[in-house]
Formats: C-alpha cells, structure tokens, sequence
C-alpha cells in the first residue's frame, strides 16, 4: 500500500470487515507504521474495555416486569378476559402433564418418597426461573455459555459456588453433549445452567446453529423436601424438575431440566442425570 | 392476532441484549429498562412484521433506537442540556483534566460521544453486529456505519487521553 490508510478503513479492519485483499493491505502498512499500529491497538484495547465495562449488564437477573411484558396478551378490548382464559388453558395442560408424568416416573422409577403433597403440585419459582433462564441462553448463537465444557475447572466452580455437588452429567448415549456452563443469580443465591446441545453427524455443520438445546438447572431448593419428578409445558417448552433429598455428602438439590422436546425424549434425558445425581450413592 | 410463543421466547432470549445496549444509551439501570419495556411492547404490537429471515436482536434494537429517539424528541427542550440526561458524568469534577488522577473513565467518556457515534461503536463493538446488521438497525448506509465507528473510537481515545476534545452534537434523525 503506498498511500497511508484512512482511519475509517483501519477501523473497519480491526472489526474484520475488509475484503481479503484490502486486509493485506492494511496489515503490511501496519507492520511498516508502528506508530499506526499503535494507534489501533489502542482502539482494541477500547473495544475490549467497552465489553468489560457493560457485559456484566448480561449476567444481570432479568427483571420479571420485563419477563411478564413478553408473556402478556395484546392488551385486546378484553384483556383480562383473554389472560384469563389463556392462564387457565395453561394451567389445565401443566396439570394433564405434571400428572402424567408423576405416574410415569413412578411406574419406572418407584420413588421412596410419597406423591408429594398439593403444595408441591405448582411450580415453586425457581422452576420459572429456570424456565426464563432457559429461553434466555439457549438462542444464543456467540456466547451460550460462560464456561467451555473443555474447561476442566467448571464442575469445580459451580460446585464451589452453589454449595452443591455439580455433576458435568454424560448425555452422549441419549444423543447430547455438553456445551458448558453458567453462573446465575437466583433470587436467594446462585444457581447454575448446564447447556447441552444435540450432537450432529459430522459435515452437517450449518445444522450445528439451530441445534437442539436442552439445559439442566441446578441450585438449592427452596424448600429443602424431597420432591417427586413433575412435568410441566410452557408453551413449546417442557420441564421436568425435582428435589433431591441430603446426600451422604451434601445437602438437597433442586433439579430443573428444560427443553423444547416431545416429553419422552426429555424423560429420557432426566432419568439419564437422575441415575447420576452425584448425591446418590 | 396474537404473537406466537416462538415469537415471545425469541423475545425473551434477546433481553439481556437489549437490557445491554439500552445501558449504553442512557445508563441509568431504570431508565434503561423503561427503554427495553417501550421497545418490547412495540415488538410486540408489529410482531407480524417481523421477518424470520432477519435477525431478531437487529430488528429490536431498531425499534429500541427509535423509541429512544422519540423519546428524546418528546423531552426536546429539556435535551438542550444533553448529551447525558440520566446519567452525571460527574459535574463537579472538571471534565477534562489534564491531570492523571482526574481522568475521565472509559463511561463517563462514552457518555460524551454523540448519540450516533457512541450507538455504532457500541452495535458493532458490544453487539458483535456486523457494519451490514448495524446500517440495517439505524437504517444508514454501510459507509456511514464505517466513518462513525472509526470517528467514535478516535474521540473515545482523544477522551480517554485526557484530550477532552468534546465532539460536536450530529443532529439527531429519527428512522423510519
């Protein structure tokens, strides 16, 4: 390049939208203008400040008038009616299911604790925020997790900071395998998401974006009782979720398994974690 | 008719985002939620126009962009004082001292960009946008994108090095 690089196209490199042959260009006249080079390091080092400085917003609880916001009906000429009527549809498929489910569970897996009681029988709010959190990260295509499954510290961490036994659960047989994790904050402490997406054959690697991604939502129980397996739908999503009662080692862990898959599939994957819950001996 | 489930959790997954880029706009945590509230509220209300081909998180931060700048339309007198409503970069502390100790940090500097040369450098640096997705959400030409990004670095960096050149306020456009 013999003439100098404007700021606009020295800008646009460091954001990589150059052309191949324009890249090089800029890049030889970087080598050869240390006092350039200087210059956009610097606007790197910016870019990278800007990210530290507002990413933390990310990991913030979304807040639930936000949430709700997304969930409610067109303010329509009858909007209570139309709530209404949509909650207790809902309500009525949650009930079929967490039924259906518990008679499942309990024909597969006789379970020594008793049909938990009618308090048990609604989602306790943890369950939503798993549900949330789920819809949160799952579409995310850049950063689905905080932490790589390849990173051998992250069962550490998270059972570190949750003070429960995280287990990196192997769901390969059932087809999954994990993406990685990440730390949230629930409303009386941490909780933790385990993201695991299909495994696709390889070469089909367009597919790999719309994968198939179910999450495992772990923390301490709200209510440290031991709860049967319940099922739930919301909207396309189902959750399975459960208690687990004191360990031999720790305390209960509340389990919240959440995926937009036909219920036999997503049964299939809670008895695969169920079976290695780490605080069963 | 109603919005689709798939839609609302399309919605949902963007939040954070939102939440993030409505931050970088007027910093103030509440104020920005109303933002992400306004934006949200509106997608909801024109999901039929929402084209799935389309990036859902370029397509509402478009509409986050226009309700700020109504919004700040709305407040146009009181925008006289701008460029930071919301948000004090500290008044009592001359802005661009020269000494070290004094320096304006890396916000209070963002905050002194013009609107338009703080949102492009934000969409392509925080959101990842590409310059095509970012003259898409500002409805501008890609060339503007590609000068107001490399303008807003320059004058973050003369900021930030205590230069304090304090860039002059672009005119503000709603799109369409």
């Amino acid at each position: 390049m013999n003439t100098a690089p404007n700021d606009a196209l020295l800008s646009a490199w460091i954001d990589g939208e150059l052309p191949p042959e324009q890249r090089a260009e800029v890049e030889a006249w970087l080598r050869e203008h240390p006092e350039d080079a200087v210059r956009v390091r610097a606007w790197s080092a910016d870019a990278r400040s800007l990210r530290s400085a507002l990413d933390p917003v990310l990991d913030e609880a979304v807040p639930t008038a936000l949430t709700q916001i997304v969930w409610r009906k067109a303010p329509a000429v009858l909007p209570n009616v139309a709530w209404t009527r949509w909650a207790a549809a809902l309500a009525l498929f949650a009930l079929g299911g967490a039924v259906g489910a518990g008679l499942m569970w309990r024909m597969q897996a006789p379970s020594t604790t008793s049909m938990a009681d009618a308090s048990a029988a609604k989602a306790s709010g943890w369950v939503q925020r798993a549900a949330v959190a789920h819809s949160v990260y799952v579409p995310e295509v850049r950063h689905p997790v905080e932490v790589k499954a390849q990173e051998e510290h992250l069962s550490r961490w998270l059972t570190r900071r949750l003070d429960v036994p995280v287990k990196l659960f192997d769901l390969r047989e059932q087809g999954f395998e994990l993406v990685g994790g990440r730390l949230l904050p629930d409303a009386s402490g941490p909780s933790a998401q385990l993201m695991y997406q299909a495994i696709t054959p390889p070469g089909a690697a367009s597919a790999a974006a719309k994968a198939e991604r179910v999450t495992v939502y772990l923390r301490k129980p709200e209510d440290a009782t031991p709860a049967a397996f319940r099922y739930e739908q919301q909207g396309e999503l189902g959750l399975f979720y459960w208690v687990e009662g004191k360990g031999p080692k720790s305390g209960p862990t509340g389990y919240a398994l959440v995926g937009a898959l036909p219920r036999e599939k997503l049964l299939a994957l809670a008895e695969a974690i169920y079976r290695q819950d780490p605080s069963r001996p | 008719m109603d919005a689709p489930t798939a839609f609302r959790q399309q919605l949902l997954g963007v939040i954070p985002s939102l939440r993030r880029y409505a931050r970088s706009l007027v910093f103030d945590r509440h104020a920005a939620d109303d933002l992400v509230q306004t934006a949200l509220e509106r997608a909801l209300a024109h999901w039929h126009q929402f084209d799935q081909r389309r990036d859902i998180l370029v397509w509402t931060i478009s509409i986050a962009h226009n309700a700020y700048i109504d919004d700040r339309r709305r407040h146009a007198r009181a925008a006289l004082v701008e460029p930071s409503e919301g948000f004090d970069p500290d008044a009592s502390q001359p802005a661009a001292s020269s000494d070290v100790g004094l320096q304006l940090d890396l916000v209070k500097a963002l905050s002194r960009l013009s609107l338009e040369q703080r949102e492009a450098l934000l969409l392509v640096t925080l959101e990842q946008l590409s310059y095509a997705e970012c003259a898409e959400a500002l409805r501008i030409p890609i060339g503007t994108v590609m000068s107001r990004v490399s303008r807003a670095r320059i004058a973050l960096r003369a900021l930030l090095d205590g230069k304090g050149a304090m860039p002059p306020q672009g005119t503000l456009r709603r799109v369409v």
